[in-house]
């Protein structure tokens, strides 16, 4: 391996400054190039054997049945119970004629924030109407309001606990860390065995996920009382009872709110991906119906409809919690009234059906839709096709893989490797004689990574590297706790698979990473560039995630490409929001001291502010390596291979070993990314003295 | 310090270090379009204008400042906060750009210098010490120091050189390798000194830079600043709210209330002719014993009586307060004598008394 030796050969006359990085970065490269050194004599270094592989799917699998056969009988009764209450509200939804709905929702708007909210209600419950989905948004309406309540009570009740009882406190967050990388569709394979087949599930998986968001913001709003405040309820002689109800929750009540907040947003995300399990003719599954049918009029305007409702959600409850000032009860009341009074003159008159004025422009959309998208047919394929051909593709199987004369014009060559890698190396040592040792290195391995292609990774390269980047991020713990849990996924049996989720997470990670982070910067330098790409951020963290499907399937059919795009859409925005964040927030003084040090602008952004934003930028990194989990397993509807595809199988086959152990290892992955770089993060913020 | 030479400092090149006409600094959209117009609707009434730009919603900081710095004088600039002087010392370094007026360094014009100019200025002529310090957290002390000088372009081991060099003039050799956050405050605001010396600038803005400080540490600093300036003598601007701070280490002393220069005179002038009650309040406090000096109090020698039995030596130079503590037992008025011995004057025991005294407001 010439790639070895030169990188190594960089390194004697300085080993004695070598940082704790630089010694991580030589440790991998050598694993790996030993990996490849002896990929040809023993195979099992490279592809882990499947006969090694514990039987995990199936005793979690025989172990979770006779646990939920235990818990069936008293689910079931729940199930029923709960049915009942969503078939009365239900029924309450859809007897409500529209006209008194709208007016309550626009009164309701009036009274929360004014004209502009009022006018949000109004015209986006008329757009519900006119689009003809009203029924199925009733019933997406009614789930949600069933779910809600359940969440709020439980997350409430949670929050309170763990903020009276410090001991629970960090069980409770450990549980709600986990809970929130888990993703959603692997909750509802052990539902669907507990609570039978129907729309209770989507209610309790609903009612699960947007339970721990309340949870954490009632916990931190309680924590944030001033200790003032509290010193002087209890100094007021109340019992702890009443300092909790009367003083500290009140004192508590906007991060309270924004807990509602987040908590609607989760359930209703939620219950419109439940809608994949079926069964209940809500707006969700009229998505991904119409979807898998290619009408591609019917699902961008049912995607609207979920928009819609999220906007006027989310809108509304910020609006609560944020702002004190309220308006007159009596004009939301005379809003109301015109609603009543519409309703009894259209009395039998005008179902929610016959008043669908959109129902035509549906076909003309379609039809539209259709003759550009086939028209443009050979622009859109060359776009996919180049992405998958010279990007995605070399990344997942390697260059030596992926080039071949159908594609590139040519085939790789053993020679090519060679060159490929001793070009890599040259540069290497470059970086490395100009004191930029662990670039160098780094480098060195990411050409090799290049080389071999992510999911054709060696296993204990990667196991090495693991615990080589939990090393520097955060010392021998960090390395041990991630190791130890990539070893779980190793002996699932579903390595290869988790390697496929990695290689997809892992680029759209660095496409957000690259593009966020340019956007994000050119936000913070210039208030312009912020103003438009502000409320674009905002849609697109309020749209629920599977809406995001529409329209990279209607462009990019089904196939890894639009699994790509649209976890790029939903995982670039913290990185935005962050990158400009941490710019924006370096304290004025530390620019006076470095512009009055005769710094340029440009200076001042590389020397001052881009070291100061290090660690806010890294938590945005953190954030979009959670949304791109989060949105992989959604993505999977769109055809990717990986752990996604074996949560779907899962449900599909109702196998609750797999759907767990699949759920888990993607949790897993998320998590090891997760405190990997939260190690980086806490390392720089110290470093800092932050 | 010697107080006596502090008026007369020599003008080497004819223009003041700094020289600031008719300053205005005012907050809020269209300023400088607004304030001219203000400008020219007044007649330049300054109490007008700005009564004008706030009933336009806008609020001006600095109102029609104006004064000079002489070289290798120490300027202090004071007032208590929100009266505009930190807002000034950033309008003459350009932090903030002034809505009105003039501002020359060295005779330069640096309201209409271009961005370079400005740019290059601060890297070769202009240091700043900051309240807060303004360290940079990931850089070392030597690297915070050096910034300056990397700024300028220097090579790496010039700029430690030097950094080493001023690192070692304000006494924290061997932290050279330490980061801001393992300083304490005093020895943080040391590291600000140094980076603001590096370039070895002829105009240093300090603003407020012993306020975050403890007293202790405080006295301790302004000892060794007024120790520095003694050898550097650079033309400096100094910002503080303590009168006791302005007293002891200024040469002159300018007094801000609501964006206005109320007063600009030498410590003695102004702690025994403040021209208002806003001036008098802040010397009130003030043991003026250890500002004034006898030239105030002293009475020609044709009022001498005829005889004067006692001589307890007072020399014009002394203080009121240690003319006071030779006099204790006199009650008859004493010569006062000058440098060379000879009598010039006499003074009143009973006058050093009563200059003494703290108003009672």
């Amino acid at each position: 391996m010439s790639a070895a030796g030169e990188g190594a050969g960089a390194v004697p006359g300085v080993t004695a400054r070598l940082s704790r990085g630089t010694w991580a970065a030589l440790v991998v490269l050598l694993t790996g190039a030993l990996c490849m050194a002896l990929a040809g004599k023993l195979p099992w270094l490279v592809k882990f054997p499947e006969a090694w592989a514990l039987p995990m799917t199936q005793w979690v699998g025989q172990g979770m049945e006779w646990l939920l056969g235990l818990m069936k009988p008293a689910m079931r009764l729940v199930s029923a119970g709960l049915g009942v209450v969503m078939e009365a509200v239900n029924w309450l939804f859809n007897a409500l004629p529209w006209p008194v709905l709208i007016g309550l929702v626009t009164g309701f708007g009036w009274w929360a924030g004014g004209l502009r909210l009022a006018a949000l209600g109004g015209i986006g419950m008329s757009l519900v109407l006119a689009s003809g989905y009203w029924t199925e948004s009733m019933n997406t309406l009614s789930l949600v309001a069933v779910s809600v309540p359940l969440a709020l009570i439980a997350g409430g009740a949670v929050g309170i606990l763990a903020y009276e009882f410090p001991r629970i406190k960090g069980l409770v967050q450990g549980i709600m860390d986990v809970m929130q990388t888990v993703p959603t569709f692997a909750y509802l394979t052990p539902l669907l065995l507990l609570f039978g087949f129907g729309p209770v599930v989507g209610l309790i998986a609903s009612a699960i996920y947007a339970a721990p968001p309340m949870a954490r913001n009632v916990l931190l709003g309680l924590e944030r009382v001033e200790s003032d405040i509290k010193e002087a309820a209890i100094m007021s002689g109340g019992t702890r009872l009443q300092q909790l109800f009367l003083i500290e929750i009140p004192a508590a009540k906007t991060q309270i709110m924004v807990g509602v907040n987040q908590c609607l947003m989760a359930a209703l995300s939620m219950v419109i991906i439940a809608a994949v399990i079926g069964g209940f003719e809500d707006i969700g599954w009229e998505v991904l119906l119409t979807m898998r049918k290619a009408q591609l009029g019917p699902s961008l305007l049912a995607g609207m409809v979920i928009v819609v409702f999220a906007v006027i959600i989310d809108r509304m409850s910020l609006h609560l919690a944020m702002t004190r000032e309220r308006h007159d009860l009596r004009i939301a009341g005379a809003i109301a009234g015109v609603g009543v009074v519409v309703a009894i003159l259209l009395w039998g008159r005008a179902a929610p059906g016959e008043v669908a004025v959109m129902e035509p422009a549906k076909q003309w959309l379609d039809t539209t839709l259709s003759r550009v998208l086939t028209r443009n047919a050979g622009t859109l394929d060359a776009i996919k096709n180049g992405a998958m051909f010279y990007g995605l593709l070399p990344v997942r199987i390697g260059l030596d893989g992926a080039v071949l004369p159908f594609t590139w014009g040519f085939q790789w060559t053993a020679a090519m490797s060679a060159w490929f890698l001793g070009a890599a190396a040259l540069a290497g040592l470059a970086l490395g004689l100009a004191g930029r040792i662990t670039a160098g290195l780094v480098l060195l391995i990411l050409a090799g990574v290049l080389e071999t292609g992510v999911s054709e990774l060696p296993w204990p390269f990667l196991l090495v590297a693991v615990a080589a980047i939990g090393w520097t991020a955060g010392g021998w713990r960090l390395a041990a706790l991630t190791t130890g849990l990539m070893v779980l996924v190793l002996f699932s049996g579903l390595w290869q698979k988790a390697l496929l989720s990695l290689y997809l997470a892992g680029v759209s990670v660095f496409a957000c990473a690259v593009m966020g982070g340019l956007i994000g910067l050119a936000s913070a330098a210039s208030p312009m560039v912020w103003r438009v790409v502000r409320p674009i951020c905002d849609m697109l963290q309020t749209i629920p995630l599977f809406v995001f499907l529409i329209p990279v399937l209607m462009f990019f059919q089904i196939g890894e490409f639009s699994a790509f795009l649209a976890i790029c859409m939903y995982a670039i925005v913290p990185m935005i929001r962050y990158t400009r964040q941490g710019l924006v927030s370096t304290p004025d003084e530390l620019i006076e001291a470095a512009i009055s040090s005769g710094a340029t602008s440009w200076q001042v952004m590389r020397e001052v502010r881009a070291p100061y934003a290090a660690p806010t930028i890294l938590l945005g990194l953190n954030q979009t390596i959670l949304y791109a989990f989060a949105m992989l397993v959604i993505a999977a509807l769109v055809g990717t291979t990986g752990l996604g595809q074996s949560i779907f199988l899962a449900l599909g086959q109702a196998d609750v070993g797999l759907g767990i152990v699949s759920g888990a290892a993607m949790a897993i992955l998320a998590l090891v990314a997760d405190r990997l770089v939260q190690g980086f993060a806490t390392k720089r913020r110290a470093a800092l003295g932050l | 310090m010697a107080m006596s030479d502090r008026d007369g400092t020599s003008v080497e090149t004819g223009a003041p270090a700094i020289r600031c006409e008719n300053v205005w600094q005012v907050f809020g959209s269209n300023a400088a379009q607004k304030l001219r117009a203000a400008q020219e609707a007044t007649g330049g009434d300054r109490d007008a204008t700005a009564e004008r730009l706030q009933a336009e919603g806008l609020v001006p900081a600095v109102r029609d400042a104006s004064f000079e710095v002489r070289e290798g004088e120490l300027f202090v600039i004071m007032g208590l906060s929100g009266s505009g002087k930190s807002t000034i010392i950033r309008c003459i370094s350009r932090l903030l750009e002034a809505s009105g007026g003039k501002i020359e360094i060295a005779g330069e014009n640096i309201l209409t210098a271009n961005k370079a100019r400005m740019i290059e200025l601060r890297r070769d002529k202009l240091g700043m010490v900051f309240q807060h310090f303004g360290l940079f957290p990931h850089m070392t002390v030597a690297e915070n120091v050096a910034f300056p000088l990397k700024m300028q372009g220097q090579g790496r081991k010039a700029r430690l050189e030097r950094a080493h060099e001023v690192i070692d003039l304000v006494g924290l050799s061997g932290r050279e390798a330490s980061y801001p956050r393992e300083l304490s405050g005093g020895q943080r605001q040391r590291v600000g000194i140094a980076r603001s010396l590096a370039v070895n600038p002829d105009i240093w803005f300090l603003d407020e830079p012993f306020s975050a400080l403890d007293p202790l540490i405080r006295r301790q600093l302004q000892d060794e600043f007024i120790k520095i300036q003694a050898t550097l003598r650079k033309s400096i601007v100094f910002i503080t709210h303590d009168i006791a701070e302005a007293l002891k280490i200024a040469d002159r002393i300018a007094i801000m209330r609501d964006g206005k220069i109320v007063q600009i005179g030498t410590p003695t002038e102004i702690v025994l002719n403040p021209v208002d009650d806003y001036v008098r309040e802040f010397s009130k406090d003030v043991v003026k014993g250890r500002h004034a000096r006898i030239k105030s109090v002293l009475r020609p020698l044709s009022e001498a009586p005829e005889t004067m039995p006692d001589d307890p030596g007072i020399r014009a130079d002394m203080t009121l307060e240690a003319a006071l503590a030779a006099c204790m037992s006199c009650y008859e008025p004493v010569p006062v004598h000058d440098a060379s011995g000879a009598v010039v004057g006499i003074v009143h025991p009973s006058d050093l008394a009563a200059a003494l005294q703290v108003d009672e407001a």
